[in-house]
């Protein structure tokens, strides 16, 4: 035991103390932030697109950037709202707006785009809501500096304008070959040609650009386009605009939740986290017990190439020598296992309050849950012990990755069985698959986590923790047979076939291999 | 006689391939015994046996009176042929691991690896890391390892293949000592000049088969007379003189196996004259020319 230990210790030091493991270890939870932050703050910087039109009907542009305005205004007194209630100065607001904050936080969002319409168009008939004094008094001062605010300082100012994504400009030429001009140079995304008669159908509507894959900006004027358009149908055909609105509405079903106890409530984001929570504790729980398996593997070919083993052996046993490598890349890989969540408390501590936003669901009770950490904490370690023993075993008659590498093919291709069978299993945890996968020990740690979440019958548990531990217990059985020889082989990797009669053999008896 | 080890009709087979073929012998505590033979005799799979990392098929091994050597293996040291080191482990640190591995406390293990780095020249290095050390410093290193533990047995798998001569009188220095210090050594060699000067007995195997053992001088002196001659001149002339059974000539160099009777002096007389003799010595055969005429006798394969 004592032998164990000392392999165990120098095992895990020598791999602890490398720079290499933490940066590896690191790059984990950098490179998740990184996916999920990358994205959003790309977006925040990338520039508004320029766009121009040539507007044939005459009317279409106007009534577009009328609505426009109408958005952009709503939009501004929301954010003024928004400021106010989180107590967040905006530093170049003009001051009556700053000074309107608190009645735009108490209003609800449909009032404030009324008042945005009223703002925008006093005159126009139900638009007359009645403003604030302060409003209604600084309404042209309010329009003039809005038309006036640069993209730039728009950006610094507020979040969702539509002048963040996409900025308008109207004193350029109506002239076709200029635009295309400037769209080749970049100067313009692209530009808009309204046909003559956009009321009747899209005849002489086009879109130019030189990069059509990005539609964003298409498809954004589009839905301006489409719906001054369907008005003005309406209006043809003298049908009121509101009851089409309620003609179009669609009939949505909410989702709610039955818990156990017969009780139904609302589903909650909460809810909606646990349920897919299983799915990121399998994916975890797959990428570490490869890492570490593969790991072990390494490190044995590496010790062979070292020409360490025989020593070793003249010291202890090849059965302790496997059991301590074994438990010294075990510590590390709860090491590495330890440290990914410690980051994943810390991240959801810190994170969302250093970047100025709440996390909408509770990660505490996540991670507190025994369904998810406990199994996780279980069938990590014999998760480990199955695929480290097959692995350590396998590694240990190569005298060099590169020979190896030749049977890890097909076994690497096994080892992505798991996450291939990770969203079926999450979409039907109680089905027939995941039950069936239940019950093949080297699926069991990974299905069985994944259906945490409608967690399986305390028999399942049994039942299946039984069969796994039994085939953990077959294979370390057999590996431990396979490594006490494999180790000690220098010449040509034996066959599979090979491999098998030394399991076979009972110990002691020579194996039919020549030594080199 | 104390018997440190003794090997009671050792065999090992690999599949049809018998390594060790049905092989004894007694080693005396406090010598230096030699395993000689070529390459591939069964010299490694003997002492990986001796060592229990092999079991035998069949025979029983004591080692130091024991018959469970597994038992044994704190109080035994041991060189293998193919030596490595942890490049990233300190040379103090590596050397305290094996020390701990054999047994001994962290302290014990570290302090007398110290008192042996600096004995050795090596003290600047504790703290250094094993891949800045250089081949024969390596080497020493290693040898360092297998003996922090003071172990009674030591067997040196090849200790003196890949050194320059500087490491061989290094390595041979330690042998001589451990011996000195009552230590029983056995280390495995094909360089047959290397036992003839150290060891005090020697088992010539080849195949698997022992073809003989004993102490030294027995082994040479019952294997009749030879002369070596130092000369200048016309080589063939020996294969043709009377009561001579083997010429091994090297070319201004050559021993002559005498038959049993046959006069020194007489071959003496008939080479005068003929060619130029720069020196003339009779002595016990060498244990090159036993290997030889013993190896003559067994069939290979």
């Amino acid at each position: 035991m004592g032998k164990i230990f000392l392999v165990a210790k120098r095992e895990y030091l020598e791999n602890v103390r490398t720079k290499g493991f933490w940066i590896g270890i690191m790059l984990v939870p950098i490179l998740y932030t990184g996916m999920f932050l990358g994205p959003a703050w790309i977006e925040k910087s990338k520039p508004a697109k320029k766009f121009a039109v040539i507007d044939q009907s005459g009317w279409l542009l106007e009534k577009v950037e009328e609505r426009m305005l109408v958005e952009d205004l709503s939009r501004i007194f929301l954010e003024v709202g928004e400021a106010h209630r989180e107590d967040r100065p905006m530093p170049g607001l003009p001051d009556y707006l700053a000074s309107l904050g608190k009645s735009f936080a108490e209003t609800d969002p449909y009032k404030l785009s009324m008042m945005a319409a009223a703002t925008a168009f006093p005159t126009e008939a139900g638009a007359t809501a009645d403003l604030p004094a302060e409003l209604s008094e600084n309404r042209g001062a309010l329009l003039t500096w809005w038309k006036k605010l640069s993209p730039k300082e728009t950006k610094t100012l507020f979040k969702s304008t539509t002048r963040n994504d996409f900025v308008l400009l109207s004193n350029l030429d109506a002239d076709p070959e200029k635009l295309n001009n400037m769209v080749l140079t970049e100067e313009l995304f692209a530009y808009f040609v309204i046909g003559a008669d956009p009321v009747t159908d899209s005849q002489g509507c086009k879109y130019i650009s030189t990069n059509l894959t990005d539609d964003d900006l298409q498809s954004w004027f589009g839905r301006y386009t489409t719906a001054v358009v369907r008005d003005q149908r309406l209006q043809k055909e003298n049908i009121d605009a509101s009851v089409a609105g309620w003609i179009q509405s669609p009939l949505s079903f909410e989702g709610r939740k039955l818990s156990a106890s017969g009780e139904e409530r609302e589903v909650s984001l909460q809810d909606k986290v646990r349920q897919w929570a299983p799915a990121a504790f399998v994916y975890l729980l797959w990428i570490s017990v490869f890492t570490i398996s593969n790991m072990l593997m390494t490190n044995t070919i590496e010790e062979k190439s070292n020409r360490l083993i025989e020593v070793l052996l003249s010291s202890m046993s090849p059965i302790q020598l496997m059991a301590g490598k074994m438990t010294g890349i075990a510590w590390t890989g709860l090491t590495m296992v330890g440290t990914w969540i410690l980051c994943v408390i810390a991240g959801t501590a810190f994170l969302p309050g250093m970047l100025g936003l709440t996390l909408p669901f509770d990660m505490g009770a996540i991670l507190s849950d025994p369904a998810f950490t406990l199994s996780f904490g279980i069938y990590f370690v014999l998760g480990y012990l199955l695929y480290g023993s097959i692995l350590v075993g396998l590694g240990s008659v190569f005298n060099s990755l590169k020979e190896a590498q030749s049977l890890m093919g097909p076994v690497m291709m096994l080892l992505f069985i798991p996450l291939i069978l990770m969203v079926p299993i999450s979409q039907d945890p109680n089905g027939l698959l995941a039950k069936i996968c239940s019950y093949i020990p080297p699926l069991t740690p990974f299905t069985m986590m994944n259906r945490a979440a409608a967690p399986p019958t305390t028999l399942e548990y049994i039942a299946t923790s039984v069969l796994l531990l039994a085939s953990v217990l077959f294979s370390l059985w057999a590996s431990a047979k396979i490594f006490r020889i494999g180790i000690l082989l220098t010449g040509k990797p034996p066959k599979i076939r090979e491999m098998v009669r030394w399991i076979k053999a009972p110990v002691g008896l020579a194996p039919e291999h020549k030594e080199a | 006689m104390d018997v440190a080890l003794s090997l009671d009709r050792v065999t090992k087979k690999f599949g049809d391939y018998t390594a060790v073929n049905a092989v004894s012998a007694a080693i005396p505590r406090g010598c230096i015994y030699g395993f000689l033979g070529p390459n591939g005799a069964g010299k490694t799979t003997t002492i990986r046996m001796i060592m229990s990392i092999l079991y035998p098929d069949a025979g029983e091994i004591q080692v130091l009176g024991s018959p469970n050597s597994e038992s044994m293996k704190n109080r035994l040291g041991y060189l293998p042929e193919e030596k490595g080191l942890y490049k990233k482990m300190k040379v103090g640190d590596l050397v305290t691991y094996f020390g701990q591995l054999k047994g001994l406390s962290g302290r014990d293990a570290r302090k007398r690896g110290r008192e042996l780095l600096e004995r050795w020249n090596l003290g600047e290095w504790i703290d250094k890391k094993c891949d800045a050390l250089s081949k024969g410093m390596g080497q020493k290193v290693q040898i360092i390892s297998t003996l922090i533990h003071d172990p009674e047995l030591v067997i040196l798998d090849e200790p003196f293949s890949g050194l320059d001569p500087v490491n061989v009188e290094v390595v041979r220095d330690v042998v001589l000592q451990m011996k000195r210090d009552g230590k029983t050594v056995i280390f495995s060699t094909h360089v047959m000049s290397q036992a003839e000067q150290m060891c005090d007995y020697i088992m010539l195997i080849n195949d698997g088969n022992k073809i003989l053992d004993g102490p030294m001088a027995e082994v040479r002196g019952s294997a009749g007379g030879s002369v070596i001659i130092e000369y200048e001149g016309d080589g063939t002339l020996f294969d043709r003189l009377p009561g001579v059974t083997r010429v091994n000539d090297a070319g201004k160099e050559v021993e002559l196996t005498l038959v049993e009777g046959t006069d020194p002096q007489d071959i003496l007389a008939r080479l005068i004259g003929k060619i130029s003799i720069r020196r003339f010595d009779m002595r016990a055969p060498s244990l090159h020319e036993i290997f030889i005429r013993a190896v003559g006798g067994v069939p290979h394969g």
